[in-house]
């Protein structure tokens, strides 16, 4: 075919077109998350629910009791409650501690600006295990092993990724803004808290989700650091509970559901940032 | 008017960046320096390091059964699963572009898996990948096909981590959405214009415009990739059937908070860091062939 045809016959079959792209997206997508339907299958099926073949897809009794009886054995109140207070002091850290570095960055000219920018920027290709041995070794000098400080300290000194995306958005802002705030006498501190700040509302709900996001999933570091269970988050506490799981998957898959629960509520009443927020980060690429 | 030395630009600025600056000297500078030293260390974490040169070098290259099986996995999974979530990304972006009743829902459905925490989605996968009635195998056994050891098997066990690392494609798509709704769309209709088939203006228009987002999706997507350590701590614990998911990142943290080989521990990560830097710059240079910039001027 050539382009010519392709031009004049494209506007006939449309319908079908879009009829043929709807049922392909739906088989498509339906596959993709079908694994999470399918746990919530089990986390409401009697225990021998899995094994039946052919397998149920809606269990013919709800057991709900599932949820409860999953949460007493990881005591999920008290790590929920735990990953709650991390997550949310992870968040404010690295919010507020970025938006001090990319503003300054952006907005105020001063000498070895450029040079620092790219030592933050280079720095988000160091993997994360590099710094980690380390840094593990003088937290564990100074006695704060089995503390919460080596995972919430290091939020307050700004997100290299976030530093990146303060940078871009703010480079972006007309410098008469900080003009004629500082006619009226506003200094730095002042004109990024009342005028930039604000200006930027939708970049920082994006950090504090994705701060958040990335805090309640965080692994490794509660992992290393985290001696005592009941200092435990949830992704620490739901991997060991997966190792031993032993015959009870429903319970399992019950608390694996809890742990996930919070991101979902807050990926569905912030869905609009999550899209917007990302989808900025073309408008910022590695130019 | 003189300003005070707390109102130079110099002063203020650095005040700013503080914290920045602060944590990349203590979390980058002193770990990279330091662990050039601690490489050549024998330490087990509570003994003061015993320098022994290039020992743990020469123990990894020659007598480690695990590095070699190892790096091999470590290559692999990056450089197969990061192109092809870069190929499904866009492909089901293109899809998405294009209004269509409940375009919004699919936009999410597809983007759910990358919001979950991924210990939650790992040990999903665990179940999904049993062997006995797990959902993989039921497929399988539903269209008639022979079930498989997934993660048991030293031939499919690699495989079903970057199946899961596809799973997260999500990712992908998401922003380059973004990347396409900011190709301006007179572009497309001088293309047509022009008499350009659809499948020309994909490959003269679209990709050419969105590879800075290809680009940056590439180089970030690579890094996440070799740093990959959930999945194979959940799915295959030990490093898999014959180390066949022993990942870089995953082997470092075993010897040294398993194993309490923490000089060992850190000469792996620097092969790990100079591997990403090597895939990095050979990215960065043949960039320039490939990556299209609208205002050259830079």
């Amino acid at each position: 075919m050539t382009g010519n045809n392709a031009a004049v016959t494209k506007r006939q079959p449309i319908r079908t077109g879009s009829v043929i792209r709807f049922l392909f997206l739906l088989v498509l997508s339906i596959s993709m998350i079908y694994p999470v339907l399918w746990m919530l299958t089990i986390a409401l099926s009697g225990s021998g629910g899995m094994f039946e073949v052919p397998p149920e897809w809606i269990p013919h009794e709800f057991h709900f009791n599932n949820f409860i009886e999953g949460a007493k054995k990881v005591e999920f109140g008290h790590v929920f409650l735990n990953s709650l207070i991390i997550s949310l002091i992870v968040t404010i850290g690295q919010v507020v501690s970025s938006l001090f570095v990319g503003y300054g960055i952006a907005r105020i000219p001063f000498p070895g600006r450029k040079l620092w920018f790219y030592l933050f920027i280079g720095s988000m290709m160091l993997p994360s295990i590099v710094s980690l041995i380390p840094v593990f070794f003088v937290f564990a000098k100074i006695g704060l092993y089995n503390t919460w400080w080596p995972i919430l300290l290091p939020a307050f000194f700004g997100n290299p990724f976030f530093i990146f995306l303060c940078r871009q958005f703010y480079s972006a802002v007309p410098y008469s803004y900080d003009e004629a705030a500082k006619i009226d006498g506003a200094n730095h501190l002042q004109i990024m808290t009342k005028v930039i700040v604000p200006m930027s509302i939708p970049l920082v709900v994006t950090m504090i989700i994705l701060s958040f996001q990335g805090s309640w999933n965080e692994y490794l570091q509660p992992l290393v650091y985290l001696q005592d269970q009941k200092l435990w988050p949830l992704s620490v506490a739901v991997a060991s509970f997966s190792g031993a799981y032993g015959t009870t998957w429903n319970h399992f898959m019950a608390v694996n559901l809890l742990y996930m629960l919070p991101l979902l509520i807050l990926f569905f009443a912030a869905q609009k940032y999550f899209m917007q927020g990302l989808g900025s980060l073309n408008n910022s690429g590695l130019k | 008017m003189k300003k005070s030395f707390w109102q130079k630009d110099g002063v203020i600025g650095y005040m700013f960046i503080l914290p920045g600056v602060i944590g990349f000297l203590f979390f980058v500078a002193y770990p990279l320096l330091s662990s050039i030293y601690f490489s050549m260390t024998k330490w087990s974490g509570f003994d003061t390091p015993k320098f022994i040169g290039l020992k743990n070098f020469k123990y990894m290259f020659t007598m480690d059964p695990t590095f070699w099986p190892g790096l091999r996995a470590t290559i692999l999974y990056a450089v197969i699963s990061v192109p092809l979530g870069l190929v499904l990304g866009l492909a089901l972006a293109m899809l998405l572009n294009r209004s269509l009743p409940g375009i919004k829902i699919f936009r999410t459905l597809f983007y759910l898996p990358v919001v979950l925490p991924i210990v939650a989605t790992s040990t999903l996968w665990l179940f999904v990948y049993e062997p006995q009635f797990g959902l993989a195998n039921n497929v399988l056994k539903a269209i008639g096909l022979h079930p498989v050891e997934w993660l048991t098997d030293s031939r499919t066990a690699l495989m079903s981590l970057m199946v899961i690392a596809l799973w997260g494609v999500g990712s992908n798509m998401i922003i380059f959405l973004g990347g396409l709704q900011s190709v301006p769309s007179d572009v497309y209709e001088a293309a047509e214009i022009d008499g350009a088939s659809k499948f020309r203006a994909f490959f003269s228009v679209t990709i050419p415009l969105i590879t800075p987002t290809l680009f940056l999706q590439l180089i970030t997507g690579m890094i996440g990739a070799f740093q990959t350590f959930v999945q194979p701590s959940i799915l295959t614990k030990d490093g898999g059937p014959d180390f066949s998911t022993m990942l870089l990142n995953f082997s470092i943290y075993k010897n040294a908070f398993q194993g309490q080989d923490f000089g060992y521990a850190i000469a792996q990560v620097w092969v790990l860091f100079v591997l990403i830097i090597l895939f990095t710059i050979i990215a960065f240079k043949s960039s320039s062939s490939f990556v299209y910039y609208e205002n050259d001027s830079r």
